[in-house]
């Protein structure tokens, strides 16, 4: 099923005294790869939250579906639970993807579904073992298992390599190529900008505003990644400067 | 009525001598029904509470219950069942508590201190107020339990609150679980975090107040994490986790309904409820320290 196209305009956000976006445009083609770079603090996480209608934001936020709506999937940065807990990884899955209490086990009609998402981020012999027992990497295999169940038309995934092996790399570089096949339309917030030069389609630079949006090989120069990160967009906004565009014509000029 | 068959059936086999001489007795055998009703739940419930970190929660709703007491007898409920004023003033409690929590973005632990002490505050005050009117050890049966009080309409409120709570409980076990994971897994995954918190502070109170009866307004929140808390100890798997905090519910429950009677200990049995599973928590604790194996992969 190809995913949605995703457009974004003029959305901005503003929580308490604070701006945290100012006027994003951005538009996200259906069943592309799409990364969001930027440095720590820049609104990334934010524009996710936004997306996904947990923020109170302005301006227009459109998905645009093939057919009818579809499945999202989203694999966030980390989970808020007591690495204690007795929960093994199919507990785990079963929480995630079934109405039936984990403690009952898992469902007939979810096993099937929850051995192949396994199997595919290399997982299938650790699923007796408690979550907390798992690696970080190991874990972050699991948040991309759980994300497959049910096959998700759009994905969003919220740094899914930052804890992951050179072995896990390899995982989540297949799925994606797997995704890709499918057109599933996938937003990836990103800090490794060189798997971003290799594996997506688009890269939005973000810093509080879109500082550029185009294909990663246009897009990752020097130059551009300098400005993306030493962008101050408060500090321009006070001295009476605009938007992205102002930088990037700088940039260019 | 169904529970007044079950006494008399249970009386009768306590006189042929299938059963202990203390089943003679017509307020033993409620009691023990009423064990066998809130100790599963309150067991049940109790993995949700350890899992969401709602402990000290569960406590302050059991505090608040007390106020809760105070307030029914100053508008004229009866001592022995303040039914409307405890679950009002509980309910008020922990969805006040959570509104707030959710508006001020303040940590839950800071919120329940404030709210538990204004809670105690005036609690305390009402009871005082109370004394000049009313004997106030005759309190003490609603705040540490009193297995001599539990009558048939006292199980018959157990029962259908029991059954609704088991019910929510388990339709929405693991959505309640998801809701404190992530909350925007659970957005994607359809699940409305909120009205989950608040699905389960109303689902805290009404065990709490069906509770109070048994275990007594004080301690009803302990019986909430204590059987889990051992049960987290012990297993290696979500499944292990639910049935043994059910097991050491039930247990500590009875025990602690019967040892008293038995041995004619004057304990009150809520006091006697939490003795025992304290005592299964710290025997869970030691072994856990002495047996390898209970270590288990849990980080």
């Amino acid at each position: 099923m190809t995913g949605p196209a995703i457009d974004l305009q003029q959305v901005a956000l503003t929580l308490g005294q604070t701006r945290i976006l100012y006027d994003i445009d951005l538009h996200v083609p259906a069943g592309s790869i799409h990364a969001l770079i930027g440095p720590n603090g820049a609104g990334k996480s934010s524009l996710i939250k936004t997306l996904m209608g947990q923020m109170p934001h302005r301006g227009s936020l459109t998905l645009t579906w093939p057919d009818k709506p579809g499945v999202i999937g989203y694999v966030p940065q980390a989970l808020e639970f007591d690495r204690t807990l007795p929960m093994t990884v199919d507990d785990f899955m079963g929480v995630m993807t079934q109405r039936r209490p984990a403690f009952f086990g898992l469902s007939s009609r979810n096993t099937g579904a929850i051995d192949d998402a396994l199997t595919r981020v290399g997982m299938q012999d650790k699923r007796k073992r408690c979550m907390g027992a798992l690696s970080g990497g190991e874990r972050q295999r699991i948040m991309l298992a759980q994300a497959l169940i049910p096959a998700p038309a759009l994905l969003v995934l919220d740094e899914p390599m930052a804890a992951l092996d050179e072995a896990g790399v390899a995982v989540f570089e297949d799925l994606l190529a797997y995704w890709r096949k499918q057109h599933v339309t996938v937003l990836w917030v990103e800090h490794d900008l060189d798997a971003v030069r290799r594996l997506a389609d688009r890269v939005t630079g973000l810093n509080h505003r879109v500082i550029f949006d185009g294909p990663p090989a246009e897009m990752l120069s020097a130059g551009q990644l300098l400005t993306l990160f030493s962008a101050h967009p408060r500090r321009r906004e006070a001295s009476g400067e605009t938007g992205g565009a102002a930088t990037l014509s700088r940039v260019a000029a | 009525m169904i529970f007044d068959s079950i006494r008399v059936l249970l009386q009768g086999w306590a006189e042929q001598g299938l059963l202990p001489q203390m089943f003679t007795y017509g307020f033993v055998v409620n009691a023990f029904m009423a064990g066998l009703i809130i100790g599963p739940l309150l067991g049940g419930l109790g993995t949700l509470v350890v899992v969401k970190r709602f402990a000290f929660f569960s406590e302050a709703v059991g505090h608040a219950a007390m106020t809760g007491v105070a307030i029914g007898i100053l508008v004229g409920e009866p001592y022995t069942g303040p039914y409307g004023s405890l679950f009002g003033f509980c309910l008020l409690f922990g969805v006040l508590l959570n509104y707030l929590r959710n508006r001020t973005g303040l940590a839950s632990d800071t919120l329940i201190g404030v709210f538990l002490s204004i809670s105690l505050a005036l609690g305390g005050s009402l009871l005082l107020l109370l004394s000049g009117r009313i004997n106030i050890h005759i309190l003490e049966n609603v705040l540490f339990g009193s297995v001599l009080t539990v009558n048939a309409q006292d199980l018959t409120v157990l029962s259908v609150i029991g059954l609704l709570t088991a019910g929510l409980a388990l339709f929405h076990y693991n959505h309640l679980i998801l809701s404190s994971f992530n909350a925007q897994l659970a957005a994607v995954r359809k699940v409305r975090t909120i009205l989950m918190d608040y699905l389960f502070v109303m689902l805290v109170t009404l065990v709490t107040v069906a509770a109070v009866k048994v275990i007594g307004a004080i301690l009803v929140g302990a019986l909430l994490v204590i059987p889990a808390a051992t049960a987290r100890i012990l297993a290696h798997s979500m499944r292990g986790f639910f049935w043994l905090s059910i097991l050491i519910a039930i247990v500590s429950t009875l025990a602690g309904i019967l040892l008293p009677i038995q041995f004619a200990l004057p304990v009150p049995s809520g006091a006697a409820i939490i003795l025992v599973a304290g005592s299964v928590f710290i025997l869970s604790a030691l072994a856990r320290g002495f047996v390898p194996a209970l270590k288990g992969t849990t980080a």
